[in-house]
This record gives C-alpha cells, structure tokens and sequence, in this order.
C-alpha cells in the first residue's frame, strides 16, 4: 500500500489486491493509475448503481436510455424525420468548491461534450447550483457563487449555447460543498444517433484523438471527485483541476458537425465518445470495451503540450476539450483533414489536432504501448467491467412531530411577512445572476431565461415543435426528508414544464450526496432514489440519464442537506401554444389550479418565520396529474394569457412574479386584486397556507371572453380555484389590503443585485 | 517607493499563445509572449506582496506565477497597456521575447503595440523610460 | 440575379447560423464562408459579420480578427462601396479594422466598443433601439422608417462606445450613430442604455453609409417564435421585430 499511498491513489487494500489476482503480478504504475480513475465512484458508481436501477428508464418516448454519454428523447417529427432531444446532466462541485472559475467553467464543457458526442447539435445548457451562505462574514462562499457563475457564463457564452434554465440555492450546508450542476441538451435526427460504442466489424478500426494536446493538468481528476473535501487538502487538490479553452471548444464543436455531415453523406456508422474521466485510458477503453473489443493504443502517438510527461500523465490525466473518433481507416484521412485543415485544429490552439492513437483489436485486451514497452496490458472486462460495493445504509429518520408548537398567529402585514419572503435569499429575483448568461444565441429560443418557469426552443428550424427544460431540487426539504426531496425534485421540474404548455417527456438527475461509507448518508441517498423513482413513474416522466456525485462532505464530517437535482424535458407540438409567467392584460380572470395544504413545513415562510416543522406538503398524484393534464389542454387551446407554477414562497409570490414584469418603462402596469371572500381555501387552510403554502399548483390567467372555455375544460378536474382579477393599478391587495407592487419589486430584485452586480 | 507585482499565468496561456501567432502573421518577429497583469503596489514592504498572495480574487497559487519586478516600470521588450479610466495601477503587460529569449527591440515592441496590442481609443501604452527613472 | 452574401465564420464565431437563416427568410442570398477559405470572399457581393467570441476576444474584442485574412477581403470590398453589416462581436472587429467610424486609418482604431459599464460584466437582455440617421444616409437602412425601432437582443460584456474627446465628437458631428438605444415606446433616456454607451449608441455607421456596425442581435427577435409575448397566433415561422432590420440590409444589398 505504501506504493498506493505515494502516488496519491484513492485504490483500496481489497481493490489492490482483487487487481493483483486478476493480473497474476504486480500492476505496473501506469496499471494502478488506470485501475484508480477506472473504479472510483466517478466512473464506476461502484456503491451506487445498483440503487440506480430502481429509477424507471422506459417508455415510448425513450430512444436511449441511460447507457452511454447521454440519453435520447423523442420530440417529434418534422418532412419525415424523427428528431430527438440528447440530454446529460452531470455535478462539477468538487473542482468548483477548490478553483470556482475553472471548474465551473470546464463543468459546461464536459456536458457539452457528452451531448456531442451522440452526433447532436448542442442547443441549450442549464445550471442547477447550490451554494453557501453568501451573508456577512462568508466572504470565500460570496466568492464561489460569484466565481462560478461567471466560469458558466465565460465558457456557455463563448461557444454559443444558450443558458435557458437554472435555479440557485444559498445555504450554510454548502459552504464548505457548493454544488455545480449543469445539463446539455441536443438535437438529432434519431436516424443519425453517433454511439458511444465501437460499431459491428470494427475490428482494426482507428482511433483517433481530437482535440487539445494532453498536458499535465487534470491528472488525478476522477479520483478527486471521489475524495472528501479537507481544508488543508484545496491547494494540493487544485493540481487536479482542468484548464477550459471554449475557444477551442466552439470551434472543435463546428468541426464535429462537419464530420457529421461528411458521415451521413457517406453513410459511415462510426463511434464518438468524449473524453472524462480516467482521460485516454478511460474512453478509449470505454469506447473499444462497450463494443465488445479491445484496444491497443500507443502513449507516443497522442499530441502533447509538453515532452516529457509519463505514460501514466498521457494515459489517465484530464485535459479537456478532448473526444475519440472510432472509425473505419479509409474514412480516417477524412476526419484528419476537417478537423486539422478545415478547421485548422492546430492554430487554433497549441498542438491541438486529430491524430489516430490506435487501434481497435478483437482480442478483448486493453494495452497501452509507451517508448516502444507496453505499459498497461489487463483484461478489457476487468477493467471496464462492473465493480460493486454493497454498503450499509440507514433508513433516514424523518421527524414528524412539530417541535414549534406554538400557534402560527402572525400579523402578515405587521411582521412584513410578504416583503421578507419576497427578499428571502430563495425567492428574491435571479436576473441579477442570469443576465450574465447568453439566453437567446443560435436564434432559436422561445422562452428565454426568466419569462417562465421553464426555458423553451424551437430546436428544429423551418418547424414549430418546441422543446421545454427546467430544473428543480429544494435544499429546504432536503434538510428534512430526503425521500420527499426526490418526490418534489421531479414534481417542481414536471409542473414547471408544464406550466409553459409542454408535455413532460422525461427525466435526468444529478444526485448530490455525502460520503456514502456513511450509513446514514447512503440511506438519504438510497431514500431520495425511492421518492424519484415514485414521482418519476406517476407522471410517466422516465429518467434517461444522470449522474452521481457523492463524498460532498467537509473533513469535519459536514455534509450537505440532501440534493437530488432533476431536470424536466418537455415537448409541444406548436410553439405557438407556450405560455409564459408574464401577466398581459388588466381585466383577466385569475385561477389557483392546485390544492392548498395545511403543511408549511421547508417553506419559505416557515424559515422566515424562524420555525421549525418537518411536515412537507404531500404529492397527490392523481389530482396533480389531472390538473397538469387541465393546464396542458387550456394551453393548447389558447385560453392562458399567463400561467406559473407555485414553488418557493407560495401562490402570493407566484403572483407578485407574474405581476412584476408589468411595472418594466414603457408597460402598462398590471396588478392583482385578490378575491376577498376567500371561499377557495374551504375554511380547510389558514390564509398563511394559501398564501405561501408550497404544496405545488398553478396560477393562470384568463381573457374574460375564454372564461366558459376553461371552465369547461376545467369542468371535472379538482381544485381549480377562481381568486380573484388582475386590474390596472400596480398593486397587490386582498383583504381590502393593498401592497405596493412597485416596492414589493425593489424588495424583490436588490438582494442578488448585490451579490450579482 | 512603488513596485510593480507582474501576475501570470501557470497553466497554458492560450491569450498569449494566439497573440504570438497574430504578431508572426503580421510580420512581427517575435518567438514568446508573456502576458501579466501588472499591479502597482506602493508599499516596498513584504506585508503587500502576502496580501496580494492572500487574496483569492487576485492570485490563486494553482494557477498563477507572482513576480516582484522591484521597480515600478516595464522591463525590457515590454509594454504595459491600461484602459483610460481604469483603477490606477493596474495594466496589462505583454512581454515579447525573440528566438534568442531576449527581449525584442523597442522597434518591435512599439510596432506590436500600435498594430494590435493597444487601442489607442480607449487605451494608453506605457513603455520603459530611461533606465533608473519612473 | 441577386447579389451574394457571405457570413463570414471567423474561430470562435458563434452567432453565424441563424444570421445566415434570417438573411435567407430576408430574401438575401447569404452563404457561410469559414476561415480557411477567406480566399473566396472577394467574390462576394457583400459580407456580414455575425456575433461571437472571434479568437475569443483575446487582447481586446475583434482585435485579433481585425488581422484576420478574412479581413483583407472585407476592408478592399468596403472601400470599394460593398455593403458590409457586422452584428456584436462582428461590429467590436469592424470597430478595430478601422472601417467604423472610419475616421482614421484602417486597422488603426479610433472608437471601440468596449467593456460594458458601469459594472464590467456580460449582459444578456432584451432591448430596443432607434434609427438615428436618415434612413436613406446608408443603404443598409434606406428600407427603414425615420425613427424605426427595431426589437434586439444586448448580449455582450463589450458593448460601450468609447472614444476620446474628439473622436466622439466627430463620431456624433458626421452622423455616425446610426441606432440609439430607446425604451420600447421610442422614449431615449439614460435608463434605456444597458451598458453606457457614449451618445447612447448602438450601433454606428460610416461616412459613405456601406458600413454598419451594431452591437445588439435583432437576429434574435427575428422571427414570431423569438417573442412568445408579442407574436401573433399565426405565422410563428415567420420572420418579423428584427427582420426588419435584415430585409433592409438584404434590399440595399440587392438594389
């Protein structure tokens, strides 16, 4: 082991020893590192892909489950051509936590390659994050959200894919943990899907490298973001962490299209997959084993910035903007020429090219040849093949009594309860922070980030079919009930979809967890499994890709709430039918679709309130499917002039944001007078909890002349709500109570502005 | 007395690698180019040099390679570039090394600079004066 | 026959797709022409400059692309009275090729477009601007009506006219601000400029008015779909807001 520990590897003593067996000797340095990148968590998901297998991976619109570098939606079809949508999801929280910029800057750029490298356009990308607390006194944290959010703009902006979703969190449990989430999305034509995998008859195919020289930077990666986080360990860690170039990207990206295009012209199946971690070695390996080769590769082929480097740098580090390209030899000149001559490759940055490193062999070996001697010679299986650590785990202890009992008796307008949830870190405006991110570039946006709950594309020119996306994962419940986090995680996603009149078609998700040799850790992760699977299969929304990030805990053993993170798909056949947030006229009739609860628990207001009170409003199924299916049907047939989904801070602040947009110069104001009479709440909830209960639901708006229409779409459906009509002055008043929506708005957009300037 | 702290890069630098390869297209004959952000600091003592190290918006030892240049001007074949109403102080220095690794002459630099390093609408350049003085 | 259009693709170009799509739909006969074939440009009847990160920005914006061989075509065919529209990032290289304002020399600058203020950032948001000169001072404009307002998108971290003293007020003096920036009911006030931009502009022009350079995308409310809160419920394939812009430039290019 003291070889292990010298080289800083994160192997341990059974793993060593399982390698030494299955080798019949010693593993050579270059052997240890592959076997170290190859069965970390990052790689393997050795503690937690058999908990995986509980999520639901099926269903009509599945193309491509989750088995190579994304997954593949159906959308629709356009001329005869079936499209789908790629979508990956992937955590970038390590190297963000250590080096904010790089890190979350090289996180785009690796799920970007992910969507790429299944022969798609990449059209969108979208940023879940989660960081500390960015009051007084946290000075490092303030500088990772605001460090990281310009590392995404940096590199998203840069290669010319939109930002169309995101959400932001800020809570002391990440300040030692931020959380980096970024999804990609792409467009293909389902006849044109590129494999991760070398094709049929690919024996004595080339491999060719594309992209950056492989440099030094970025060795030790994979194991990295399987380690726990030690203070004293960010500066050692930070040698681990890779350089972006998206100039290099965007450009490498256009050559790849091009490379498509000549593929297709020529009918030619080849094999395409980005480079993570475990570097070459890992998707060379990969790519061959998946097949069912093997694959001899030679260290002294690959472009270097540097000489010098050992094998086991070439071989294992992560450097980035890097793919492998499996194709037929006489197509390989093609390849080299696009990439190096068309697209000059290597002037656009040092010793960046495509080059063939190897070859394809039948024999299922994996050998990597170094200065004329083979440095690595194992068993393609064993090194690829599934490992598996069957750990113990807790089932989470979730409270249910309320601690607090004292009566919620508040004076909403004495105690400021609107302005102080309307200013709350999680419900205060976001513009602050995505105005810095491109939005509308490639000219195919719908919904740009902001106008509704969900973003939306018309991916395909020349027709109108839509893609939706949003994300969704509350830290607030994930303190308390990991299970319920999950179920609510795909709830927020699906109705946030939803709420822009696209059908939810599926699923992605990145599970954010602390160290899972922690029982009690493992057990929320396996919990937080059970509630996405459950939610997933009760809107028919299958999870087609996803990633798992564990070990997010301090040296001191702190870890982060609970953090399943979900991004929606949604599909629409016309755009012309998507519904944004922004109120359009005075005189429209409002309606809650949705059933309040008398459950405050992980509110809004409950934290401003400074209570405790672990009961989560439930997830009524069956009434919430109904109402999605009532909100879809107004949409197609044109009767929502607005809708929102009702997520952080109740129906009053889904209001005030449907409201706000209004008060822009050159708009007439539009405000919100709420039905004083009250008599959709039954008398079952208190005001409080039909204000700012987070029990889920919609707020739509209706054109007077559409009223008979959506009610009779409405007609049998549960819970929908008459409260009240939007009117020409800008306030929001109820109770014979009116709030200023021009103060409630500067309440509402300064907190970020300060951080996000 | 002020100095100047020259802040550059560790990792590959890919800005200063195009503009090498621009400054050949153009004709300019130059075989390096290092890029620092300069700050001027006008405490002689060791206390700013660690407060600078210290402060992550600034330098991050994974990334960056901090050189105390003592005086507070360009070195040789440099030329330091700062935006009109910029915070004083602060520049961007190119540095342009010949094949030979010496510095380029102030030819050269003084052409590299007009032709694409400095525009001199929202920009000033700032060369070496006569040795010794400020 | 009507005259061709390049979109010039220079690395890092990221903006060339739906330019060359809206150009199309605009009636223009636009093509893309990468990098390593700057050799056919001269055959070009007229060259857009779409948006981006040419070479990345690096030392300034449009800096290194204002060296570019792409350019030597475009410089020689926009003093021979080519029309040549360079949009974000394509109007920051035409600012430092000298040919906007125009006012000096080429590739010796005499404005930029430059880092936004008051707080150096990116910004992406959606704004108006206003044609500030005759329509018929260029004909990339003369479609336009006095005072048209066009819808765009602002995305850019360097959209700031700068200039000192007397170059911007030659910039201002010869007309060279072609577009302002206006709230959407055509008011102009400080509050409608997004990064501020001396004399509140845009986008500025030439003096023989065949060279335009404009820092906002109206390709990205080119078409009814861009705009769900504007769009009427047919014709959502439809070119419309800043379409306008594009079928102007398409019309001086093939008049």
């Amino acid at each position: 082991m003291a070889e292990v520990d010298s080289l800083g590897l994160a192997l341990r003593p059974d793993e060593l020893r399982k390698i030494e067996e299955a080798l019949g000797r010693k593993p050579s340095v270059v052997e240890l590192h592959a076997f170290d990148a190859q069965w970390s968590e990052h790689c393997s998901y050795k503690s937690s892909r058999h908990h995986l297998k509980k999520l639901p991976t099926t269903g009509e619109r599945v193309v491509l489950g989750p088995a190579e570098d994304s997954g593949i939606l159906h959308l629709g079809e356009h001329r005869g051509e079936r499209y789908g949508i790629v979508i990956a999801h992937e955590s970038h929280n390590h190297p963000s936590q250590v080096v904010p910029f790089e890190g979350a800057a090289t996180g785009i750029g690796g799920i970007v390659r992910d969507v790429l490298c299944m022969g798609a356009e990449v059209i969108a990308v979208a940023d879940p994050l989660r960081f500390g607390s960015i009051e007084d006194g946290h000075a490092h944290q303030r500088y990772v959200a605001q460090t990281a959010v310009d590392g995404i703009s940096a590199y998203g902006n840069a290669i010319g894919v939109p930002n169309i979703a995101g959400d932001v969190y800020f809570d002391e449990r990440f300040d030692d943990n931020c959380l980096v989430n970024v999804v990609a999305m792409g467009i293909v034509k389902e006849s044109e899907i590129i494999h991760s995998y070398a094709p049929k008859g690919a024996d004595g195919w080339d491999m060719i490298l594309v992209g950056k020289a492989t440099d030094p930077s970025g060795f030790g990666g994979a194991s990295f973001s399987s380690l726990t986080l030690d203070a004293q360990d960010e500066e050692s860690n930070k040698g681990a962490v890779q350089v972006p170039d998206p100039f290099l990207k965007n450009v490498l990206m256009r050559a790849s299209y091009a490379v498509f295009g000549y593929l297709r012209e020529h009918n030619i199946t080849a094999g395409f997959k980005d480079l993570g971690a475990g570097g070459i070695m890992g998707c060379s390996a990969e790519i061959t084993s998946a097949g069912g080769y093997g694959a001899d590769i030679d260290l002294d082929q690959v472009n270097v910035a540097l000489e010098g480097l050992a094998p086991e740098v070439i071989a294992v580090g992560e450097t980035q903007e890097r793919l492998i390209w499996v194709v037929p030899p006489d197509v390989t000149p093609h390849v080299l020429r696009i990439y190096n001559d068309e697209f000059t490759l290597p002037q656009i940055a040092y010793n960046a090219r495509a080059t063939v490193i190897g070859k394809v062999t039948a024999q299922p070996r994996y050998k990597l040849r170094h200065r004329a001697e083979t440095v690595m010679d194992v068993d393609i299986e064993f090194l690829t093949g599934t490992i598996r650590d069957e750990l113990p785990y807790e089932e989470p202890q979730v409270a249910t009594s309320v601690v607090d009992e004292a009566p919620l008796v508040t004076g909403l307008q004495d105690d400021e309860l609107l302005e102080r949830v309307l200013a709350h870190r999680d419900v205060c405006s976001r513009e602050p922070l995505y105005r810095r991110y491109d939005t509308v570039v490639r000219g195919a946006t719908v919904i740009p980030r902001g106008a509704a709950d969900a973003g939306m594309l018309a991916p395909v020119f020349g027709s109108a079919m839509g893609v939706a996306l949003s994300v969704a994962g509350n830290p607030r419940y994930g303190r308390l009930n990991a299970r319920a986090a999950g179920e609510h995680a795909v709830y927020e996603a699906v109705r946030k979809v939803v709420a822009t009149g696209a059908a939810p078609i599926g699923l992605t998700d990145c599970l954010n967890f602390g160290n899972p040799r922690n029982p009690a850790h493992l057990g929320e992760f396996v919990a937080a499994i059970d509630g996405l699977a459950k939610a997933a299969s009760a809107f028919q929304a299958p999870f087609v890709s996803g990633n798992v990030s564990l070990y997010n805990e301090a040296a001191s053993g702190k870890a982060i709430p609970a953090s399943p993170i979900v991004a929606c798909v949604g599909a629409i056949g016309d755009v012309s039918h998507a519904v944004t947030s922004r109120l359009k006229h005075a005189g429209s009739v409002l309606y809650f679709v949705g059933s309040p609860q008398s459950a405050l628990g992980g509110s809004v207001l409950i934290d401003v309130l400074g209570r405790h009170d672990p009961r989560l409003p439930r997830v009524d199924y069956e009434l919430a499917r109904a109402q999605h299916a009532l909100v879809l049907e107004a949409a197609q047939a044109s009767v929502l002039r607005s809708a929102r989904s009702i997520g952080n801070g109740g129906l009053v602040v889904a209001l005030c944001e449907m409201a706000f947009p209004s008060l822009a110069h050159g708009m007439k104001p539009i405000g919100v007078q709420i039905d004083d009479s009250w008599q959709w709440t039954h008398g079952a909830v208190g005001r409080l909890e039909a204000l700012f209960g987070e029990a889920g639901g919609f707020v739509v708006e209706i054109a007077p002349e559409d009223i008979e229409a959506f009610e009779g779409l409405a007609d049998d459906t549960e819970g929908v709500h008459e409260i009240g009509v939007t009117v020409e002055q800008p306030v929001l008043s109820f109770d014979s109570e009116a709030y200023d929506l021009r103060r409630l708005h500067h309440l509402w957009s300064t907190p970020l502005a300060e951080v996000y300037p | 007395m002020s100095r100047a702290i020259a802040i550059g890069l560790k990792i590959p630098d890919n800005a200063a690698y195009t503009t090498l390869t621009t400054l050949q297209r153009l004709g300019i004959d130059v075989a390096r180019v290092e890029r620092n952000d300069i700050l001027i600091i006008d405490d002689a003592g060791e206390d700013a040099l660690r407060r600078i190290e210290r402060d992550e918006r600034v330098f991050n030892p994974n990334k960056h390679r901090l050189t105390d240049l003592g005086v507070a001007q360009p070195r040789p074949g440099e030329v330091w570039i700062a935006e009109h109403h910029a915070p004083p102080g602060r520049y961007v220095g190119w540095r342009l090394l010949n094949r030979a690794g010496a510095p380029v002459d102030r030819e050269t630099l003084e052409r590299a600079t007009t032709s694409l390093l400095c525009n001199p609408a929202i920009e000033t350049a700032r060369y070496q004066t006569r040795e010794g003085t400020l | 026959m009507s005259k061709r259009i390049a979109v010039l693709v220079f690395p890092g170009t990221n903006s060339e797709e739906e330019t060359l799509r809206l150009l199309r739909d605009c009636g223009g006969d636009a093509h893309l022409v990468h990098w390593s074939r700057a050799k056919l440009l001269p055959q070009f009847d007229a060259y857009v400059l779409p948006g981006g990160f040419a070479y990345e920005d690096r030392i300034r914006a449009g800096a290194i692309a204002a060296h570019d061989e792409m350019m030597d075509a475009v410089i020689d065919g926009a003093q021979a009275g080519k029309l040549v529209l360079g949009v974000c990032n394509g109007a920051q290289i035409l600012l430092e090729a000298g040919l906007v304002p125009g006012t000096g020399t080429v590739r010796r600058p005499t404005a930029a477009f430059t880092r936004n203020g008051p707080v150096p950032h990116f910004i992406c948001r959606h704004v108006w601007v206003k044609l500030a000169i005759e329509p018929k001072r260029s004909p990339i404009t003369a479609g336009l009506k006095d005072g048209e307002l066009i819808p765009a998108w602002a995305a850019h971290g360097e959209g700031r006219l700068a200039a000192d003293e007397a170059h911007l007020a030659q910039i201002e003096r010869g007309g060279h601000v072609a577009f302002v920036y206006a709230h959407r009911d055509g008011s102009v006030d400080a509050s409608a400029i997004p990064n501020q931009s001396a004399l509140g502009a845009a986008a500025l022009v030439n003096a023989q008015g065949n060279v335009l350079a404009i820092m906002p995308h109206p390709e990205r409310d080119g078409w009814a779909f861009n705009h769900p809160d504007r769009r009427g419920r047919a014709g959502i394939l439809e070119p419309s807001g800043g379409a306008l812009f594009f079928r102007s430039f398409v019309m001086g290019v093939n008049r």
